[in-house]
């Protein structure tokens, strides 16, 4: 049976189950001709009931499909080498080429022998999915009766039903747990796959990157290697450029707008800004490639230098302009929680503005910026449009802002969005890469958190 | 000399460096400002031509013979018609002068590769049209388009140009015949990708966003507000709380693209979901703003004063019920404008899509959440990357349509944060 | 950047506008300031000052002088005015926007809104105490060097260390923290943050010391040592205090001055203001009858 058919089935047991408890509870409290104490209303009873059927049916069937496909694999190969079929070809796409025909044309384009695999597949895949059916509906029934049989009127139905509705937002609010525990696993598992076919060491050291490994055995010429240095010495040139544009030009507009401005001029300037934060990468990406690079190299080049065409200035430059909106409006917050009474004692001793500001101000709120300005660093770290259209993809190892470099981010888009088999040491690697991104971020943002955290309870 | 003069003394340095630090304060915001404007003009200005399509008059004689058709003949013997006779016999009788093989390929790339098509189209619509003649106007090619655009320059010498000498005067002679017309580009709009610039269209892009976006809703609003009422009104204080807020902080921080390797090793790989679908692009989005949301969303509930949980309590509801008939629905507006704000950060967003295959050449137009498909900004880095010349100003192009999208839900956004405004 | 102060200074304002059943209760006649308001030797001299937020008027037609080396205090109900006259004499109310200042007010014969003066040069020689204790967030030292520091006072650094020193005795503290300087300040307790904040403010050696309710946010203890000191400072300078307490009034001013909805109601000496009070309204608040 189709999912979406056996969970309107079980939809439709679940609301009988309501409609059955709400009646057997309003038959009871007629029958005891309670009118004078409050009761229950006969819906909860209907709910908990319709929920008791609904939910472990529901948990159960997840995770039969979520097997269902991993079983139906591992049998089919079993199968295909117990007969001795020859799949010299890749095991998956071998599959694939089964699992994909699904009308009685794709059926017939296949070969023989595949037609022979094929009928074993489609048996397995019908016990499977007999047996998943079989299982389910069961387990629903069975709930079913047994909860309209176990519900009275002395059931505490609006707490139970209460208690799994919290249940219900307590998953909800667990995702985030969750997405951080899939990525950790998703990310460590696929390196670690990768750091066993090339050592950690030469990947953390290693000064050559060049990921194209050899497509036959016998070419030669080609291997492959993983130093992964020049990425990093590349991520880092163009962060450091992106934070030397953003964390001046961004402080200076936020003091500017908190100090300086008036009303009129913060409201029109603040979603200005916010327009600047709010355009996708992909188009700062299209302007840095497009219009800032070409005119900083004809730039270079009117003044007797060489520039590359994808240098790392022009992007580093476009990041930083991005982040500009992101580093101002964390140094307005923080700015705004020194409290105001220690701008009226400066003031007040005749100091002029800018006096406070640099002398009062920027000390008081440093813990404060410096957190932001790590924050700012973790978003230029993890950028990935603006460098994948304007940085290049040559792994140079070198510090000057007028060559072409290429970064950690670059390198993962570049080694995914090829027609890769998943499992070539080129595919790992992109996770070997998201791992040492993941972790170089998460320290960042945890410090910069951190700071900032303790920083606004020094004035609360 | 008593302090007064000592602090007036130093007052005309003082104030100089003042005067630098404002300065520097409104140059830093002007900065800012100017890349803004320069950026939106030089993008306008790209995605202007875009807009308008050249397209070129041609008297069509559907000879049903050359055709092989007659008004009878069906649907199907019609899809399998070359219509590209009937174009090319057009275009010679037109220029009866061009005889050598290679000329005369030149003179087929007038009109764009898609007129066959356009043609047979109308063929199949109105088969009483075989064996009339008619003047229809066709794409014009690209090249074509550039030269009457004047993006390419016709004073410049023939060894610069991209279109020859005698391609130009061809077309030069279409415009003094009045055969060469342009007007808006409506393709632009109803055609999925094409590796053809003048045929190329975003409305595949478009669908495949709001397919992308429709899943995204539905996946992160409700589980959103569910966390944000859990955090906010059950949770107890204890480590486990702790932690998953230091998760969700963090996760708000977290690089686009580590959500895309989730997406590709957890769903594509280990679920076997399909590739390129807007299915997966809509849960890897939902996981990435899901913080942004119940961000959003906590506040929203803060804000809504204890005095009308309060209320509600003492009349004897259970806490469950003053949260979902009281609290929730004065928190409403504050959680849908932040949703709508979290919906616009998953529009723009690119990487985490790269990642599961969304990046694929697409032609066809998904129909549902399962279909490949591409997105908006996708579309952009796709056309971004062509080196054809007409894709630069599809590319300014969609970039417009993109941030028009995003205006329209920034303004609703700020449009119910006004108009549900409560000071409580 | 303004909101704070802001609030904290209108909203009483309205407040007591929103009562109208109190003034028709006391039954006011809004007459001429009874008592002295001028006085021969005037440092402040203000005339006819009226204050507006926006719209709204906090202060009505104030007179008032202001001596040289006296201690004039400031009492009145919330919402008097009182706070919002006493940060029009160093143009603190600047840090407003909406704040708007009539009349005139001189200082030594000049008036200190007028186009040419400059408000930092003011309040180098008219310095200011707050309500609450705020030193910045440095050392004890850094906090009363930044003054001289930014105004240039010293020339080197013994002359400084000297000032602080001299500035942190003056201000009753020395002794207290001589073995700390450089500590941060904000480690000390409330009574010796304001003791600080004083020192800082004498440190520049204003003229005149502005002082808000210095001693509302303490406790008693600390209270009698601010105004031990002020009795000492009045010796140099000249000090104009807001409080709310009036028996510190009695206790540390010469004259009095008494607010009410925003108008001076009576000047004279403090002696004479508590004892025997010309107007019904002094009378009232002094007898504690409403405040």
């Amino acid at each position: 049976m189709k999912i979406s058919a056996l969970i309107f089935l079980l939809l439709v047991f679940a609301a009988f189950s309501y409609f059955m408890a709400r009646q057997k509870i309003t038959t009871a409290y007629r029958q005891h001709k309670q009118k004078t104490k409050i009761l229950t209303l006969p819906k909860y009873f209907g709910y908990v009931a319709a929920l008791c059927s609904l939910l472990p049916a529901l948990i159960v069937l997840f995770f039969l499909e979520a097997v269902e496909e991993p079983y139906i694999t591992s049998e089919i190969s079993t199968y295909i080498t117990a007969n001795e079929i020859n799949a010299s070809e890749d095991l998956d796409l071998y599959l694939n080429d089964i699992k994909g025909a699904d009308t009685p044309e794709k059926i017939a384009a296949l070969s023989d022998e595949k037609q022979v695999v094929y009928q074993r597949y489609h048996e397995i895949e019908t016990v499977a999915n007999r047996t998943i059916t079989a299982i389910v509906l069961s387990i629903s029934i069975l709930l079913v009766i047994w909860g309209l049989r176990k519900i009275n009127t002395d059931t505490p139905a609006r707490k139970v039903f209460e208690k799994i509705i919290e249940g219900i937002l307590l998953l909800a609010a667990s995702i985030a747990i969750m997405t951080t525990v899939g990525i950790v696993f998703s990310v460590l598992f696929e390196s670690t796959r990768f750091f066993g076919e090339v050592p950690i060491m030469s990947f953390m050291f290693g000064t050559e990157w060049s990921p194209q490994t050899a497509i036959r055995a016998d070419q030669v010429g080609s291997s492959a290697a993983f130093g992964a240095v020049p990425l990093f010495v590349g991520t880092m040139l163009i962060s450091f450029i992106a934070l030397l544009v953003s964390v001046p030009f961004g402080l200076m507009s936020a003091i500017y707008l908190s100090e300086y401005a008036s009303s009129t001029v913060r409201s029109v300037t603040k979603p200005i800004l916010e327009i600047l934060a709010g355009i996708p990468t992909v188009v700062y990406g299209f302007f840095a490639a497009l219009t800032v690079a070409p005119f900083i190299r004809e730039l270079g080049e009117s003044m007797g230098m060489s520039v590359a065409s994808e240098s790392a200035l022009a992007a580093g430059l476009v990041m930083g302009i991005m982040i500009i909106p992101f580093v101002s409006s964390l140094s307005d917050d923080v700015l705004s929680a020194v409290p105001q009474s220690l701008r009226e004692g400066s003031l007040g001793l005749g100091a002029t503005r800018s006096e406070t500001i640099v002398k009062v101000l920027i000390p008081a709120a440093l813990p404060g910026i410096v957190g932001g300005v790590l924050l700012a660093a973790s978003r230029a770290i993890g950028e990935t449009m603006i460098v994948v259209m304007a940085a290049g993809l040559a792994a140079n190892l070198t510090v000057n802002p007028l060559e072409a470099v290429t970064t950690v981010t670059v390198q993962i888009v570049t080694l995914l969005t090829g027609d890769q088999e998943f499992d070539s040491a080129k595919t790992l690697a992109a996770f070997a890469l998201g791992l040492m991104l993941f972790v170089t971020t998460l320290i960042l943002n945890v410090i910069a958190l951190h700071v900032v955290r303790k920083y606004r309870e020094q004035y609360e | 000399m008593n302090n007064t003069d000592i602090v007036r003394q130093s007052l005309k340095k003082r104030y100089l460096k003042e005067q630098i630090f404002k300065f520097m304060g409104m140059f830093s915001i002007a900065t800012a400002i100017l890349f803004l404007l320069i950026l939106l003009v030089d993008i306008t200005t790209k995605a202007m031509p875009a807009f308008s399509q050249t397209k070129i008059a041609l008297p069509i004689n559907l000879d049903a013979e050359k055709l092989g058709l007659d008004a009878n003949s069906s649907t199907e013997s019609m899809m399998n018609a070359d219509f590209r006779l009937v174009i090319r016999a057009a275009l010679l009788e037109q220029f009866p002068e061009v005889t050598k093989r290679k000329a005369k390929r030149e003179l087929y790339s007038l009109t764009s590769m898609g007129a066959e098509f356009q043609l047979r189209d109308m063929v199949i619509e109105d088969p009483s049209l075989i064996g009339q003649t008619k003047t229809i106007e066709f794409m014009a090619d690209d090249d074509v388009d550039a030269v009457i655009k004047g993006s390419i320059d016709r004073t410049l010498p023939e060894s610069d140009r991209r279109v020859k000498d005698q391609k130009l005067s061809w077309i030069e002679s279409l415009e003094k015949s009045g055969q060469i017309s342009t007007g808006f580009n409506w393709n632009f709009f109803s055609n999925g990708d094409s590796r053809e610039p003048e045929m190329a269209g975003i409305k595949g892009a478009v669908l495949g966003s709001l397919f992308t976006l429709l899943v995204t809703l539905a996946l992160s609003f409700p589980v959103a507000v569910a966390a944000a009422i859990y955090l906010e009104e059950f949770a107890p204080k204890n480590r486990f709380i702790d932690f998953i807020e230091i998760n969700i902080n963090n996760l708000a921080a977290v690089p686009s693209i580590v959500f895309g390797l989730l997406g590709l090793a957890v769903f594509i790989n280990f679920f076997s979901m399909p590739r390129s679908a807007p299915l997966v692009g809509g849960i890897v989005l939902s996981l990435m703003t899901l913080p942004t949301i119940i961000i959003a969303s906590r506040s929203a509930i803060k804000a809504v004063p204890p005095s009308l949980r309060e209320a509600a309590l003492g009349l004897g509801a259970s806490k469950m019920q003053s949260v979902f008939h009281h609290v929730l629905p004065a928190a409403l507006p504050g959680i849908l404008t932040g949703t709508i704000i979290g919906m616009a950060q998953a529009l723009g967003e690119t990487a985490p899509l790269l990642m599961i295959g969304m990046v694929a050449f697409i032609v066809d137009i998904p129909q549902s959440a399962v279909d490949p498909s591409t997105v908006l900004p996708i579309q952009v880095y796709l056309w971004a990357d062509s080196p054809e010349r007409g894709f630069l100003a599809k590319t300014s192009a969609a970039i417009l349509v993109l941030l028009f999208f995003l205006v329209a839900m920034n303004a609703i956004a700020i449009y119910l944060r006004k108009k549900f405004e409560k000071k409580w | 950047m303004n909101e704070s102060v802001l609030n904290e200074l209108a909203e009483p304002v309205s407040r007591v506008i929103s009562k109208p059943e109190t003034e028709d209760s006391l039954n006011i006649e809004y007459t001429a300031t009874v008592g002295q308001p001028l006085c021969d030797d005037a440092k402040f001299s203000t005339k006819n000052v009226d204050v507006y937020y926006a719209d709204n008027q906090a202060i009505h037609d104030v007179t008032l002088d202001i001596g040289a080396n006296e201690v004039i205090a400031l009492i009145g109900p919330s919402g008097c005015g009182k706070s919002t006259y006493l940060r029009t004499l160093n143009r603190m109310n600047d840090t407003i926007d909406i704040c708007r200042v009539e009349g005139q007010i001189l200082l030594d014969g000049k008036d200190i809104y007028r186009k040419k003066q400059d408000p930092v040069l003011l309040r180098a020689r008219v310095g200011m105490v707050f309500q609450k204790p705020n030193p910045f967030p440095k050392s004890i030292y850094d906090n009363v060097a930044y003054g001289p520091k930014i105004h240039g006072l010293t020339r080197n650094k013994s002359e400084l260390d000297d000032l602080v020193e001299e500035a942190l005795i003056k201000a009753g503290l020395f002794q207290e923290v001589k073995d700390r300087l450089h500590a941060p300040g904000t480690g000390l307790s409330g009574g010796q943050q304001q003791r600080l904040c004083i020192a800082r403010t004498i440190a520049v050696q204003p003229e005149v010391i502005l002082m808000d309710e210095p001693a509302s946010a303490l406790d008693p203890i600390a209270t009698a040592k601010i105004e031990e000191l002020i009795n000492e400072l009045k010796e140099n300078f000249t000090i104009v205090i807001v409080t709310h307490s009036m028996q510190q009034a009695a206790r540390v001013s010469q004259r009095t001055a008494y607010f009410h909805m925003g108008r001076l109601i009576e000047v004279g000496e403090t002696d004479q203001i508590f004892t025997n009070p010309a107007h019904d309204l002094t009378e009232k608040y002094i007898t504690g009858r409403f405040g």
